[in-house]
């Protein structure tokens, strides 16, 4: 079983899966209850994201433009910012304002800070936070403006002033770039715990609310600012994705002394064990029935499926910590993750990932800086029995007639994928059916009762079973 | 109407008119002054407006079939412009793929030239069928000055095929709008007239401004076909790069959407005198006019009116029985600019008048055509903001919405019907045959059985426990 790291070469990017910095932000700021961004720039940056979010969320998404055009680029675009805030602040009035910058606003050098602070000293009455994060997107990608927002939250908004020993009694949870139904599964596993969770930040509700009459006017939930504040004196820091608020968990450790656990994405049965068992540690709480229950019913799922998933080869894309958690997943069902591709140039966690997909016996070639295409292209190669990932990879599925189970961002061409949930043990559960099922479809079967009788051929690809002592036999 | 939420931004005013009596502006400001258009957005209140190069990509380069669509820039414009817009063609490349040079921090400081170089001849090798290279360029890599089109000039001696560069970097106009223009520019400078076909044109047309949504064209060109005209290309859905270079052949441009789309047919005025005619394609006394405009031309009449009397034939039942489900309703329409009054007139058709209208990025010229058409005491709008939308909705509460998928959720969320009408909720609405579908969708919309339910049902949100900042209601 050898794993190995392949970095993509192409100058042009053809088919990328992920997208720019800002959208990170925004999806994070939806997380805080009353919160507006605004987005320096040109308008594109702003409604090109908004349509994108709406498209998977179904929600209203509002997110303002400093509006740049031709002039401010000679000129620098302050007083564009500046009128954005003054509009913001008057017609909302939100709990909070967040700036997240653009490649064009970068590259013409304005100092977003200085302009905030000019901004304040000329209305006194302002005393909600204004965050500004860096988020120009030629460096990193979606999920870095997601982080980079996380590590501003936690450098600028928690008390400073904490007594000694003094606590909220509740945990930090940093969720990271997942759907509202995973922060709502979440949720549940800390209630079920009897813990209190302090979400940074929570889009749960936001991004899939409800019909009320008359319309709130502001979308329900969200973490307040109050909360953000108390959050320096919870009694540790959970980050469920290393590269979305791992630095942020460091942070609360260094500055306020709250304890950093960075985690894998729980996804499957030993993540979501870990994720459990850090609970555990941190609080003394026991393992409730329940999740004992939810558990054991997943080892009962993954049992119940293995003959229909054992040795299908999977080929996925996306970001870092979903395929982190996901390959974990993928293991336990006994299927092999033949690609594991990232857009992300991060080597050492390529290196991980080989690791990783050793120790779990079995065997991946981990593409760094790739792209559908090239994805698609190792497919035709060498075939796979499934794709998971985005909705982008719809056209791979279509052309080479695999069954594409969809997870991640953006899932724009199904519906109501934000509301599902793939962590904890039940959102395993809830993926490992989806899979079974999306392999049912595929091999044009009849399912007798749980008999799957083969009606065609095996599909398109012909898949080489690998014995468990690593040799390969060929059907 | 005085907006609310408008009290703090008085610059707003000169975007908001009433139609008086007499067709008269009666304009928010107290003048009556036309309503402003196509300036610069007030920055920060929550536009709905794009950038240029989202008027270009998206819009006016993106449904060319065969081109391969290559964004010069970072990777956020040219992933969100990918694979929504359905522009569709017979083929289904330039939906698929998306390409992009993919600027990181290094090209930014240093330029991007090379890699550009680098992207349009790998691009071209990966997909070597492609007749041509378009290239987008974006906010950055234009600040950075980077020279696209010099190096389209060096790509295109080394593939040996279009290299199209345009220059339609977001923060160049005010709106999508401009992109529009480049678009237009662009490619009839570097594509239209690059070939000479033989052969007899007399009798051939261009349409231009249809991008084939939901396959729109389906629904008309087979009715410019009955009347014994070839179409030589579409301006620019379903059109192949090979199409747009002879398409100075043609005899008569039809010019559809007039506000993206009139640059090319002035330009191939000027350059070969190709004469043009303005037409609606939605409706049905607009698309029988277009008809009856296009056969004058050429002297088709009488094959006109046959064709138009076997096709109303056809329809009338269906459109008669919609009218009346969708009789004295009142429509909000809100569109990127000419559908505003391309519709007014189908909506009367269907027995609904247009009370409020919107553009985002519509000119003095849009406007004076929404004037002309709309009723007296119908309220106009110039790029609306979240805010205004909001507020017409709840307090005008218009009995249906058409507008686009950004603003679905939020007519949703204050039970409004609502119908896409930049992509269409089924589609094709053009034509005859397509109207019959837009009423149906309108009529699904506005008598959908669950706006009972919520109407009967709904409550307001609970107390939430996180609600002590500034929280009020939208009044209703
Ligand atoms: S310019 Fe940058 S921030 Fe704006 S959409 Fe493009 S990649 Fe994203
Ligand atoms: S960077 Fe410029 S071109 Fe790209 S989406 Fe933003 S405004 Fe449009």
């Amino acid at each position: 079983m050898t794993s190995f790291l392949t970095v993509q070469e192409r100058a042009v990017a053809i088919n990328p899966t992920r997208s720019c910095a800002p959208i990170g932000a925004m999806l994070a700021n939806y997380g805080i209850h009353g919160a507006i961004t605004i987005n320096h720039g040109s308008q594109g940056c702003a409604t090109y994201p908004r349509h994108q979010m709406a498209r998977h969320f179904r929600e209203p998404v509002e997110v303002a433009t400093s509006s740049l055009t031709e002039k401010t680029t000679v000129y620098g675009g302050k007083q564009n910012l500046l009128a954005a805030l003054k509009h913001i602040w008057e017609r909302f009035h939100p709990t909070m304002i967040m700036i997240c910058s653009t490649c064009l606003s970068e590259t013409i050098g304005d100092d977003i800070p200085a302009i905030i602070d000019e901004f304040l000293n000329t209305y006194p009455d302002v005393t909600i936070p204004i965050l500004s994060v860096k988020t120009p997107s030629y460096i990193g990608n979606h999920t870095t403006g997601f982080d980079n927002f996380l590590k501003e939250i936690a450098l600028n908004l928690p008390d400073r002033r904490k007594k000694k020993g003094e606590t909220n009694g509740k945990l930090n949870i940093i969720p990271g770039w997942v759907n509202p139904g995973d922060i709502r599964e979440l949720k549940r596993i800390l209630r079920e715990m009897g813990l209190r969770g302090l979400w940074i930040t929570d889009y749960e509700e936001t991004l899939d609310g409800g019909y009320y009459n008359p319309r709130p006017h502001f979308p329900r939930g969200g973490t307040t600012v109050e909360e953000l504040r108390n959050s320096s004196k919870s009694l540790a820091t959970i980050a469920l994705q290393r590269h979305i608020g791992g630095e942020a968990a460091h942070i609360y450790e260094q500055r306020y002394n709250v304890p950093a656990h960075v985690l894998t994405m729980p996804i499957g049965l030993k993540n979501t064990d870990a994720f459990v068992d850090t609970l555990i540690a941190i609080t003394d709480h026991a393992i409730p029935e329940t999740l004992e229950v939810e558990r054991a019913r997943l080892l009962d799922a993954l049992v119940d499926t293995h003959m229909y998933t054992s040795g299908l080869r999977v080929a996925f894309y996306g970001d870092l910590d979903l395929l982190e958690g996901l390959v974990g997943l993928i293991a336990e069902m006994g299927m092999t993750p033949a690609y594991i591709l990232t857009a992300a140039d991060n080597r050492a966690w390529g290196e991980r990932m080989v690791e990783l997909t050793e120790e779990l016996g079995v065997e991946s070639e981990i593409i760094l800086k790739g792209d559908l295409h090239e994805l698609h292209k190792r497919i035709k190669q060498r075939p796979v029995d499934l794709l998971m990932g985005h909705s982008k990879g719809k056209f791979i599925a279509e052309a080479e007639n695999i069954p594409l189970v969809r997870v991640g961002f953006p899932v724009e061409d199904r519906f109501g994928y934000h509301r599902r949930s793939i962590v904890g043990y039940n959102g395993a559960i809830a993926l490992v059916d989806e899979v079974t099922n999306a392999i049912f479809e595929r091999r044009a079967t009849t399912v007798v009762s749980n008999t799957l009788i083969e009606t065609g051929v095996e599909g398109p690809t012909d898949i080489p079973i690998t014995l468990r002592n690593g040799a390969a036999h060929h059907p | 109407m005085q907006f609310k939420c408008n009290q703090t931004l008085p610059e707003r005013a000169i975007h908001i008119a009433l139609k008086g009596p007499g067709g008269t502006c009666q304009r928010g400001d107290g003048t009556n002054c036309f309503i402003a258009s196509n300036v610069a957005t007030t920055p920060g209140d929550m536009t709905e407006r794009g950038c240029t190069y989202a008027g270009c990509r998206g819009v006016v380069g993106g449904p060319v079939k065969d081109a391969i669509q290559l964004t010069h820039g970072p990777i956020g414009c040219a992933f969100f412009s990918w694979g929504y817009r359905p522009h569709l063609a017979e083929s289904d490349f330039h939906i698929k793929y998306t390409f992009v040079s993919d600027m990181n921090e290094t090209n930014i400081v240093f330029g991007g030239e090379k890699k550009l170089l680098q992207s349009i001849i790998e691009a071209n090798a990966e997909f070597p069928d492609a007749k041509a290279v378009f290239i987008y360029n974006t906010c950055s890599t234009a600040l950075i000055g980077d020279d696209g089109r010099d190096v389209a000039k060096q790509a295109e001696a080394i593939i040996g095929k279009p290299v199209v560069f345009f220059e339609c970097e977001g923060f160049r106009g005010v709106s999508q709008s401009m992109g529009h223009h480049v678009g237009n520019e662009t490619i009839f400078r570097q594509l239209v007239g690059s070939v000479e076909p033989e052969g007899d044109f007399s009798r051939s047309i261009n349409i231009i401004g249809d991008y084939n949504i939901k396959n729109d064209i389906r629904t008309f060109e087979y009715l410019f076909e009955a009347l014994g005209l070839r179409i030589i290309a579409r301006f620019t859905g379903n059109v192949s790069v090979d199409d747009l270079k002879i398409m100075h052949k043609a005899a008569l441009n039809i010019v559809h959407c007039q506000r993206s789309a009139t640059y090319i047919a002035d330009m191939m005025k000027e350059k070969y005198s190709t004469p043009y005619i303005n037409v609606t394609l939605w409706g049905i006394k607009n698309m029988a006019q277009a008809l009856r405009d296009t056969a004058a031309f050429f002297g088709l009449e009488a094959r006109a009116e046959e064709v138009i009397a076997s096709e109303v034939a056809r329809i009338q039942p269906h459109i008669d029985a919609y009218r009346q489900c969708l009789q004295g309703k009142r429509v909000f329409i809100y569109q990127g600019g000419p559908r505003v009054w391309h519709w007014i007139e189908l909506l009367r058709e269907l027995g609904m008048e247009t009370e409020t209208a919107a553009t985002t990025f519509g000119h003095t010229d849009d406007y004076e055509k929404i004037f002309k058409q709309i009723a007296d005491g119908a309220l106009v709008i110039d790029n609306p903001n979240v805010p205004e939308i909001e507020e017409i909705l709840t307090r005008r509460r218009p009995d249906l919405f058409i507008s686009g998928n950004k603003e679905r959720y939020v007519a949703y969320k204050l039970g409004v019907p609502f119908v896409n009408g930049h992509t269409y909720d089924t589609g094709p609405y053009a034509g005859f045959v397509g109207m019959v579908n837009f009423a149906r969708d309108i009529d699904k919309a506005l008598h959908a059985p669950v706006w009972n339910v919520l109407h009967q049902h709904a409550r307001p949100a609970p107390a939430d426990r996180r609600t002590a900042h500034g929280f009020e209601e939208v009044p209703g």
